[in-house]
Protein backbone atom coordinates (compact mmCIF):
# COMPACT_ATOMS: atom_id res chain seq x y z
CA UNK A 1 0.00 0.00 0.00
CA UNK A 2 1.13 3.88 -0.52
CA UNK A 3 2.45 5.64 1.56
CA UNK A 4 -0.63 6.51 3.89
CA UNK A 5 -1.46 10.31 4.50
CA UNK A 6 -2.61 11.56 8.37
CA UNK A 7 -4.59 14.20 9.60
CA UNK A 8 -5.41 15.60 12.88
CA UNK A 9 -8.47 17.20 13.39
CA UNK A 10 -9.63 19.00 16.98
CA UNK A 11 -12.90 17.37 18.42
CA UNK A 12 -15.13 20.99 16.82
CA UNK A 13 -18.06 19.57 14.05
CA UNK A 14 -16.96 22.68 12.28
CA UNK A 15 -13.55 20.69 11.24
CA UNK A 16 -15.58 17.72 9.60
CA UNK A 17 -15.88 19.54 6.35
CA UNK A 18 -12.30 20.27 6.52
CA UNK A 19 -11.47 16.30 6.77
CA UNK A 20 -14.05 15.39 3.66
CA UNK A 21 -12.32 18.08 1.66
CA UNK A 22 -9.21 16.40 2.03
CA UNK A 23 -10.57 12.63 1.85
CA UNK A 24 -12.42 14.24 -1.67
CA UNK A 25 -9.36 15.45 -2.86
CA UNK A 26 -7.35 11.99 -2.09
CA UNK A 27 -9.49 10.21 -3.53
CA UNK A 28 -10.19 12.21 -6.95
CA UNK A 29 -6.09 11.85 -7.21
CA UNK A 30 -6.48 8.04 -7.04
CA UNK A 31 -9.72 8.26 -9.50
CA UNK A 32 -12.43 6.92 -7.22
CA UNK A 33 -15.86 7.18 -8.79
CA UNK A 34 -17.68 10.08 -7.50
CA UNK A 35 -20.58 8.37 -6.41
CA UNK A 36 -17.65 6.08 -4.16
CA UNK A 37 -16.23 8.90 -3.02
CA UNK A 38 -19.29 10.35 -1.97
CA UNK A 39 -20.03 7.22 0.04
CA UNK A 40 -16.51 7.02 1.58
CA UNK A 41 -16.52 10.51 2.79
CA UNK A 42 -19.97 10.08 4.45
CA UNK A 43 -18.77 6.84 6.21
CA UNK A 44 -15.47 9.28 7.85
CA UNK A 45 -17.98 12.17 8.28
CA UNK A 46 -20.30 9.48 10.49
CA UNK A 47 -17.15 8.30 12.39
CA UNK A 48 -16.11 11.20 13.27
CA UNK A 49 -19.19 12.67 14.29
CA UNK A 50 -19.72 9.55 16.54
CA UNK A 51 -15.99 10.08 17.83
CA UNK A 52 -17.73 13.78 18.79
CA UNK A 53 -20.72 13.03 20.14
CA UNK A 54 -20.22 9.84 21.78
CA UNK A 55 -16.64 9.41 22.68
CA UNK A 56 -15.75 13.01 23.71
CA UNK A 57 -19.27 14.05 24.23
CA UNK A 58 -18.70 17.54 24.39
CA UNK A 59 -14.90 18.70 24.28
CA UNK A 60 -14.00 20.22 20.84
CA UNK A 61 -9.99 20.44 20.94
CA UNK A 62 -9.39 16.96 21.35
CA UNK A 63 -7.98 14.93 18.98
CA UNK A 64 -9.02 13.08 16.05
CA UNK A 65 -6.59 11.27 13.75
CA UNK A 66 -7.05 9.85 10.30
CA UNK A 67 -4.50 8.29 8.74
CA UNK A 68 -6.21 7.10 4.44
CA UNK A 69 -4.58 4.43 2.74
CA UNK A 70 -5.58 3.83 -1.00
CA UNK A 71 -4.18 1.45 -3.45
CA UNK A 72 -5.50 0.30 -6.47
CA UNK A 73 -7.18 -2.76 -4.50
CA UNK A 74 -8.39 -1.15 -1.31
CA UNK A 75 -9.22 1.92 0.91
CA UNK A 76 -8.47 1.70 4.27
CA UNK A 77 -9.04 4.42 7.00
CA UNK A 78 -8.29 4.29 10.52
CA UNK A 79 -9.50 6.39 12.75
CA UNK A 80 -8.25 7.11 16.63
CA UNK A 81 -9.61 8.79 19.68
CA UNK A 82 -8.47 8.81 23.18
CA UNK A 83 -11.96 9.66 24.45
CA UNK A 84 -14.56 7.23 26.24
CA UNK A 85 -14.39 3.62 25.09
CA UNK A 86 -17.02 1.67 23.21
CA UNK A 87 -18.42 -1.63 23.62
CA UNK A 88 -18.00 -2.43 20.06
CA UNK A 89 -20.73 -5.45 20.71
CA UNK A 90 -23.29 -2.40 21.30
CA UNK A 91 -22.33 -0.70 17.93
CA UNK A 92 -24.85 -1.72 15.87
CA UNK A 93 -27.63 -0.04 12.92
CA UNK A 94 -30.45 0.38 14.49
CA UNK A 95 -33.94 -1.01 12.57
CA UNK A 96 -34.56 1.14 10.02
CA UNK A 97 -38.39 -0.06 9.52
CA UNK A 98 -39.25 2.67 12.38
CA UNK A 99 -39.24 6.13 10.32
CA UNK A 100 -37.44 8.54 13.17
CA UNK A 101 -34.50 10.85 13.52
CA UNK A 102 -30.69 9.84 14.15
CA UNK A 103 -29.16 6.51 14.63
CA UNK A 104 -28.15 6.04 11.13
CA UNK A 105 -24.38 6.68 10.78
CA UNK A 106 -23.57 3.32 11.72
CA UNK A 107 -25.94 1.85 9.13
CA UNK A 108 -24.46 4.20 6.45
CA UNK A 109 -20.72 2.56 7.90
CA UNK A 110 -21.69 -1.26 7.37
CA UNK A 111 -24.03 -0.79 4.78
CA UNK A 112 -20.94 1.23 2.04
CA UNK A 113 -17.47 -0.68 4.09
CA UNK A 114 -16.68 -3.59 3.49
CA UNK A 115 -15.01 -4.47 6.99
CA UNK A 116 -15.40 -2.34 10.04
CA UNK A 117 -13.39 -3.09 13.48
CA UNK A 118 -13.09 -1.02 16.77
CA UNK A 119 -9.79 -1.92 18.39
CA UNK A 120 -10.23 -0.88 22.15
CA UNK A 121 -7.14 -2.84 23.77
CA UNK A 122 -5.35 0.08 24.54
CA UNK A 123 -5.05 2.83 27.43
CA UNK A 124 -7.77 5.07 26.33
CA UNK A 125 -9.85 5.59 23.30
CA UNK A 126 -10.78 3.51 20.11
CA UNK A 127 -9.02 2.63 17.06
CA UNK A 128 -11.47 2.51 14.09
CA UNK A 129 -10.57 0.69 10.86
CA UNK A 130 -12.77 1.31 7.93
CA UNK A 131 -11.95 -1.31 4.75
CA UNK A 132 -13.98 -0.43 1.23
CA UNK A 133 -12.55 -2.88 -1.63
CA UNK A 134 -12.47 -0.89 -4.66
CA UNK A 135 -10.65 -3.30 -7.33
CA UNK A 136 -13.93 -3.62 -9.33
CA UNK A 137 -14.49 0.10 -9.31
CA UNK A 138 -11.22 1.45 -10.10
CA UNK A 139 -10.30 -1.29 -12.85
CA UNK A 140 -13.75 0.41 -14.71
CA UNK A 141 -12.16 3.57 -14.67
CA UNK A 142 -8.82 2.49 -15.81
CA UNK A 143 -10.59 0.39 -18.96
CA UNK A 144 -12.79 3.74 -19.55
CA UNK A 145 -9.75 6.40 -19.91
CA UNK A 146 -8.17 3.49 -22.28
CA UNK A 147 -10.59 4.09 -24.50
CA UNK B 1 -19.12 24.56 7.31
CA UNK B 2 -22.23 27.17 7.65
CA UNK B 3 -25.14 26.80 5.90
CA UNK B 4 -27.49 29.54 4.15
CA UNK B 5 -31.24 29.17 4.23
CA UNK B 6 -33.57 31.29 2.48
CA UNK B 7 -37.38 31.55 3.38
CA UNK B 8 -39.89 32.00 0.61
CA UNK B 9 -43.47 32.65 1.69
CA UNK B 10 -46.16 31.89 0.34
CA UNK B 11 -49.46 33.26 -0.04
CA UNK B 12 -51.95 30.57 0.41
CA UNK B 13 -49.80 29.27 3.37
CA UNK B 14 -47.01 27.90 1.68
CA UNK B 15 -43.36 28.01 2.96
CA UNK B 16 -40.12 27.20 0.58
CA UNK B 17 -36.99 26.68 2.36
CA UNK B 18 -33.87 26.90 -0.23
CA UNK B 19 -30.73 25.64 2.07
CA UNK B 20 -27.05 26.49 0.87
CA UNK B 21 -24.32 24.52 1.59
CA UNK B 22 -23.25 20.71 3.41
CA UNK B 23 -25.59 19.23 6.07
CA UNK B 24 -23.87 17.70 8.90
CA UNK B 25 -23.12 17.90 12.88
CA UNK B 26 -22.14 21.61 12.22
CA UNK B 27 -24.74 22.78 10.33
CA UNK B 28 -28.08 21.03 11.22
CA UNK B 29 -28.73 22.99 14.00
CA UNK B 30 -28.89 25.38 12.34
CA UNK B 31 -31.64 24.03 9.41
CA UNK B 32 -33.67 22.98 12.70
CA UNK B 33 -33.87 26.40 14.20
CA UNK B 34 -34.84 27.52 11.19
CA UNK B 35 -37.61 24.78 10.35
CA UNK B 36 -39.01 24.33 13.75
CA UNK B 37 -40.78 27.53 13.99
CA UNK B 38 -42.47 26.87 10.65
CA UNK B 39 -43.68 24.04 12.33
CA UNK B 40 -45.18 25.31 15.09
CA UNK B 41 -46.59 28.61 12.54
CA UNK B 42 -48.69 25.70 11.63
CA UNK B 43 -48.12 26.03 7.54
CA UNK B 44 -50.22 23.92 4.81
CA UNK B 45 -46.99 23.03 3.40
CA UNK B 46 -43.04 23.13 3.63
CA UNK B 47 -41.25 22.91 0.67
CA UNK B 48 -37.33 22.50 1.25
CA UNK B 49 -35.22 22.96 -1.68
CA UNK B 50 -31.76 21.05 -1.83
CA UNK B 51 -30.77 21.91 -4.97
CA UNK B 52 -27.80 23.97 -3.28
CA UNK B 53 -26.76 20.99 -0.86
CA UNK B 54 -24.19 18.60 -2.47
CA UNK B 55 -23.73 16.84 1.23
CA UNK B 56 -26.01 15.21 4.11
CA UNK B 57 -24.86 13.47 6.73
CA UNK B 58 -27.08 11.29 9.82
CA UNK B 59 -27.94 14.55 11.49
CA UNK B 60 -29.42 16.44 8.37
CA UNK B 61 -31.20 13.16 7.64
CA UNK B 62 -32.66 13.55 11.46
CA UNK B 63 -33.61 17.13 11.01
CA UNK B 64 -35.57 16.55 7.58
CA UNK B 65 -37.23 13.19 9.62
CA UNK B 66 -38.48 15.44 12.25
CA UNK B 67 -40.52 17.43 9.57
CA UNK B 68 -41.52 14.24 8.24
CA UNK B 69 -43.33 13.37 11.45
CA UNK B 70 -44.42 16.74 12.36
CA UNK B 71 -46.21 16.23 8.53
CA UNK B 72 -47.53 12.98 9.79
CA UNK B 73 -48.85 14.61 13.16
CA UNK B 74 -50.47 17.54 11.01
CA UNK B 75 -51.45 16.67 7.94
CA UNK B 76 -49.78 19.27 6.66
CA UNK B 77 -47.12 18.85 3.78
CA UNK B 78 -43.47 18.35 4.14
CA UNK B 79 -41.92 18.10 0.75
CA UNK B 80 -38.04 17.72 -1.08
CA UNK B 81 -37.00 18.94 -3.68
CA UNK B 82 -33.90 18.74 -6.35
CA UNK B 83 -32.10 16.78 -4.98
CA UNK B 84 -28.59 16.36 -5.83
CA UNK B 85 -26.80 13.13 -6.70
CA UNK B 86 -24.90 12.79 -3.49
CA UNK B 87 -27.73 13.38 -1.34
CA UNK B 88 -30.26 11.56 -3.07
CA UNK B 89 -27.80 8.35 -2.58
CA UNK B 90 -27.78 8.77 1.10
CA UNK B 91 -31.35 8.95 1.21
CA UNK B 92 -32.00 5.79 -0.75
CA UNK B 93 -28.93 3.70 1.42
CA UNK B 94 -31.13 5.09 4.37
CA UNK B 95 -34.18 3.67 2.87
CA UNK B 96 -35.77 7.06 2.66
CA UNK B 97 -36.63 8.09 -0.80
CA UNK B 98 -39.70 6.52 -0.90
CA UNK B 99 -40.95 7.97 2.62
CA UNK B 100 -40.35 11.56 1.58
CA UNK B 101 -42.37 13.42 -1.20
CA UNK B 102 -39.68 13.96 -3.31
CA UNK B 103 -39.77 17.04 -6.35
CA UNK B 104 -38.18 17.78 -9.53
CA UNK B 105 -39.29 21.58 -8.89
CA UNK B 106 -40.11 24.00 -6.45
CA UNK B 107 -42.83 24.81 -8.78
CA UNK B 108 -44.36 21.34 -8.91
CA UNK B 109 -44.03 20.31 -5.47
CA UNK B 110 -46.24 23.99 -4.95
CA UNK B 111 -49.09 22.73 -7.71
CA UNK B 112 -49.19 19.38 -6.32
Amino acid sequence: MAQPIKLSIPSHPKYLGLIRKVLQELLDYHEVPNETAMRLILCVDEACSNIIKHSYEGPCEEPIEATFYIDERDFKVQIRDYGKQCDSSEIMPRCLDQIKPGGLGTHFINEIMDDVSYCTERAKGTLLTMVKNLKGELTSVQEKNKE
Amino acid sequence: MSIELKLEHHSDDKVTVSVKGDIDMSSSKKARDTLTPLFQANNKAIIVDLSGVSCIDSSGIATLVEGLQWSHSSQNKFRLVSLTPGVKDVFEIARLLTVFEVFDTKEEALVN
